[in-house]
């Protein structure tokens, strides 16, 4: 009796832990070895030394897609929140068919990225999409959404903005659930008003909700890949190339193995420091 | 009237998000010549996208492969989850804390660092271009056992108890008593499994390489991608449509979990 | 004790059921590779092209009538994204088969210095062979670094240039323009044409692909620098060899056609197929393009083919790439003598008419244009004689590996340089040389 209650607990985790030292540990170690070998999966492996760290300091198209990235969150991030917070306000207060409107914005959080970005690859078209078609009819010019460089990757962004703004919206209303009622009837006793009641009541209380908002944001711009990869495969000149779509690129365009892992690695050390950081700067408000 | 404008505001705003669905449904309807003029309302009904589409890729068996794969991997990390957090939540051992710290490790471990080794393991194991690579890697889901962690402690000792003087081992109290108990649970982590793994495209975009093996999401991007549409359009719509089609149907029945589902992912934070 | 222990497996046996179901439904699913080579001697894969298979079918179907004993059997590569990819996964999962008829003549040195390839010039009358079959250059074309051949040259589509006849009529030219100064002077006439009251130009004389893929270079630098230098190399001798003035030329045509506004920045390819909708009069592109052209032609749509522009001072003939695909044989084949009788059926003159018959591409043969043999044919198809006289002068790719990367390092400079104009054609083109280069020396 005394050996199967000690041995249970061992055998319910067991396929956890067959899993994590497959799945997990073996290829972080193995990761980090390929880092110094070249492979192109077809010869044998080549120690390269440290050829492949030394190639990543001096890539440019690395380089180039994590400005990329951090131009696409700079501009998701607090579009996100802007929009997302004010919907979720308004949703709050009592109107009639919310649940109506809260499934409208809801929708496209379910609907596949795949789906999402082939329709907006067609409103952003030149000369046939629906953005510059409304452009052109109220007498102002067309914008280059996907072929412009400087306008590319923030096209980007608007429509994950536009995607995901549903479920931030629930975060949100949930968030501002919270906020006890009798505190805003206190700050009226007083004369406030709403834009008072607003930043000096609502905004602190919900502060954790903005938080997890900034950080589940943080991790989808980092994850970019399959809009980028469908809309412009990386284009114009690079503008879109997103960190995951260029390991992807030299992964599994070109078979650099090592020279892939590499990078994979020094980007995955470098969300988890932008994301330690991010929680260190929120825990100090 | 203030009010009115209000709604009218709110209708627009709502409006914004559905239309562009609305818009590929439409085209994908709609005859190829005009769909670069449509608006909203069609000027004439056509199937052709959709007969030239099925022609072209084996999409119905992409909807077989991507149900198939998301409901193993559902089952498994149900079925797995609810082992691991039971341990975690009610049972008492050496190590338990070491393995929390791992889980929560492994939530948080990029994926990006994981990818390049993990594709050489499926090479290694002969699982390229079988469904193995597509579910094994995905049937342990830190998240989900966390979550049923958080949830069996919540329930309370006695039905535990009372289960153990049945003679009941561990798993039939997992299966046979928590899981009834535990619906909520099981439909959120069931709902949230689901559909990233339905969405998931990376991962298949790199281990499979057959078109019969390829998922949805995978079979879709790729024909918007390269040349077998043959420029068409309205084929490339006709395809996004099917694919949204599924999800989209389930939300409008299960609108409720669907939402309470994500935004408690939010809550566990 | 025992008791407790029967009663926790118990437990478990719903699971390992269900368990054990899944994967015997895995094992069913999952495609049984093994069973071919069970039946037949020599596994042959053919590209999925639907002509493809029909012409692989008759061969195989002749070939095993005659040969009962030695039979082959034949399927097409499996769908994917590319063949390409299949091909690697299957050198990957060591699942090639014996012989493939669809290698892209660029991958054929990484795979032979990965040391996958049978070196046919070891098998018996190989040299004959593809003597009678094929001139010097191409045969120097195919000849590794180490001075075997991994390949046989089989099928090419050259890259000429397809035009609207109507349009070159409208424009009052005689034939469609044939050096850089035509062209630029055809499409500056059809655009301002074509522009409406808001400066938007609706239609344009030529169109090249913007997006920065490496492969979309076969269809704009790479065909108009073998047109420009005479056929010159990419590579040689393990460096770019493409720092000259032709490439120079080439990036320098073509940038100023997107700076004057004569092609467009936008990705037309995403909507409907406009050349036959007449929104561009010309593009660069190969054979297949005749029975998609015949299949969607409005009424009255007449086209022709030319050859690829050329600098204003450029003398002899024009060459161009031609895209070729040739047949291999992987090391995992137990018999490489008799896949190469096969392959040599397969590749007969009587075979090659046959291909051309059911496929509409061009066997790599010399004198193509000039053989009674297949005279008929091209007295029935004219636009394929087009073809067969450009055979004459076409390349394809240098016998180097890494060609993916080093098409995409020129495309990215290509982008930079030539359609948004950020640097000149001489830096680009420096610069691109200068990447390469490091990339051999790792």
């Amino acid at each position: 009796m005394m050996m199967k209650k000690k041995l249970v607990p061992y055998l319910l985790v067991s396929p956890y832990i067959i899993y994590f030292l497959v799945f997990v540990a073996f290829p972080v170690i193995f990761s980090v070895i390929l880092t110094f070998n070249s492979w192109n999966i077809i010869s044998p492996m080549k120690f390269n030394g440290i050829n492949n760290y030394i190639r990543l300091f001096h890539d440019q198209f690395f380089l180039k897609s994590l400005v990329n990235t951090l131009i696409f969150l700079v501009i998701h991030i607090p579009l996100q929140i802007i929009v997302a917070l004010f919907l979720a306000v308004v949703l709050n207060q009592h109107i009639k068919f919310s649940g109506f409107f809260r499934a409208a914005f809801f929708l496209p959080v379910i609907v596949s990225g795949v789906v999402v970005t082939i329709i907006w690859q067609q409103l952003y078209g030149f000369d046939t999409g629906l953005f510059n078609r409304i452009l052109t009819a109220l007498g102002l010019g067309r914008v280059g959404w996907l072929i412009d460089p400087a306008w590319a990757m923030p096209s980007i962004a608007i429509m994950a903005t536009w995607k995901n703004v549903g479920l931030y919206i629930i975060l949100f209303l949930v968030g501002l659930q919270t906020v006890p009622p009798h505190y805003y009837e206190a700050a009226e006793l007083e004369g406030a008003n709403q834009m008072q009641k607003f930043f000096k009541i609502t905004l602190p209380m919900i502060n954790p909700t903005i938080f997890m908002v900034v950080i589940l944001s943080t991790i989808g711009g980092f994850s970019l890949f399959i809009e980028p990869y469908i809309m412009t495969g990386g284009g114009p000149l690079n503008s879109t190339l997103s960190a995951v779509l260029y390991i992807y690129k030299q992964g599994f365009f070109f078979y650099n193995m090592g020279y892939s892992a590499t990078l994979g690695l020094f980007f995955a050390l470098l969300i988890l420091s932008v994301i330690m950081i991010q929680k260190k700067l929120i825990e100090k408000d | 009237m203030k009010k009115i404008l209000f709604y009218i505001l709110l209708t627009l705003a709502a409006l914004a998000f559905l239309y562009p669905f609305l818009w590929m449904l439409v085209a994908s309807l709609s005859p190829e010549n005009q769909i670069g003029n449509l608006t909203f309302i069609p000027t004439s009904l056509s199937f052709d996208s959709y007969k030239e589409m099925l022609n072209k890729i084996p999409i119905a068996r992409s909807l077989f492969n991507s149900i198939f794969v998301a409901v193993c991997i559902t089952f498994g990390v149900l079925v797995f989850g609810s082992m691991v957090g039971y341990a975690l939540a009610r049972l008492e051992f050496k190590g338990r804390n070491l393995i929390f710290f791992i889980i929560i490790f492994t939530m948080t471990l990029p994926f990006q660092i994981t990818l390049i080794p993990q594709y050489i393991l499926m090479v290694k194991f002969g699982w390229v271009d079988t469904y193995w690579s597509l579910i094994v890697p995905y049937l342990m889901n830190s998240l989900g056992i966390i979550m049923f962690r958080q949830y069996f402690k919540t329930l309370p000792q006695d039905i535990i108890d009372a289960a153990r003087i049945d003679g009941c081992g561990d798993l039939e109290i997992i299966f046979r008593i928590l899981w009834p108990n535990s619906i909520p649970a099981l439909v959120t982590i069931g709902i949230l499994t689901f559909m990233s793994s339905w969405n998931e495209v990376l991962w298949p975009l790199i281990v499979i390489r057959n078109e019969h093996l390829m998922t949805m999401p995978q079979l879709v991007t790729l024909f918007a991608v390269g040349g077998a549409a043959e420029s068409q359009l309205g084929v490339k719509l006709a395809a996004a449509t099917l694919l949204a089609l599924p999800i989209v149907l389930a939300y409008l029945f299960f609108q409720k979990y669907f939402i309470q589902s994500m935004a408690s992912t939010g809550i566990k934070e | 004790m025992k008791f407790r222990l029967i009663k926790v497996f118990m437990g478990k046996e719903i699971i390992v059921q269900i368990l054990l179901s899944v994967v015997i439904l895995f094992s069913g699913i999952s495609c049984s590779k093994q069973s071919e080579r069970n039946t037949h001697n020599l596994i042959y894969w053919s590209s999925n092209n639907t002509q493809e298979i029909q012409f692989a079918k008759y061969t195989v179907d002749e070939w095993n009538k005659a040969h009962g004993k030695e039979k082959i059997s034949f399927q097409p590569v499996p769908e994917g994204q590319s063949s390409e990819e299949i091909i690697l996964a299957a050198v990957v999962g060591k699942t090639t088969p014996d012989i493939y008829s669809n290698m892209w003549e660029g991958n054929v040195e990484d795979y032979a210095r990965a040391g996958v390839l049978v070196a046919l010039d070891t098998l018996q009358g190989f040299k004959d062979f593809i003597y009678q079959r094929c001139d010097s250059a191409v045969i120097k074309e195919v000849t590794s670094s180490d001075g075997h051949i991994y390949q046989i040259p089989w099928k090419i589509n050259p890259i000429m240039m397809i035009y609207n006849k109507n349009i070159i009529q409208q424009l009052g030219l005689s034939e469609a323009p044939k050096t850089y100064s035509e062209y630029f002077d055809a499409s500056k006439k059809f655009r301002n044409e074509n522009t409406d009251q808001n400066g938007y130009v609706k239609k344009w004389f030529g169109y090249c692909e913007v997006q920065v893929t490496w492969w979309q270079r076969f269809f704009d630098f790479y065909p108009l620098y073998l047109a420009a230098s005479g056929g010159a190399p990419l590579i040689k001798d393990d460096t770019a060899a493409f720092n000259n003035k032709y490439a120079v030329e080439v990036f320098s045509f073509l940038q100023n056609l997107y700076k004057k506004n004569y092609f467009t920045k936008e990705r037309l390819s995403v909507q409907q197929d406009v050349f036959l909708s007449s929104t561009i009069a010309s593009r660069f592109t190969g054979p297949w393009e005749i029975a998609h052209s015949e299949k969607f032609k409005p009424e009255g749509f007449q086209y022709g083919f030319s050859q690829m522009p050329v600098p204003d001072d450029h003398k002899g003939p024009v060459y161009t790439y031609c895209d070729p695909k040739n047949i291999v044989i992987f090391k995992t084949c137990p018999d490489p003598e008799l896949a190469w009788k096969f392959i040599k059926f397969m590749i007969d003159k009587e075979n090659d008419l046959k291909l051309l018959e059911y496929t509409n591409q061009l066997p790599r043969r010399k004198m193509l244009d000039e053989d009674p043999f297949f005279a008929s044919y091209f007295e029935k198809n004219p636009l394929m004689l087009e073809f067969a006289k450009q055979s004459k002068y076409v390349r394809g790719t240098d016998p180097y590996p890494h060609l993916t990367e080093v098409f995409d390092i020129i495309s990215q400079e290509y982008e930079e340089s030539v359609v948004y104009g950020k640097k000149p054609p001489a830096e680009a083109v420096r610069d691109a040389a200068k990447e390469v280069n490091l990339l051999y020396l790792k």
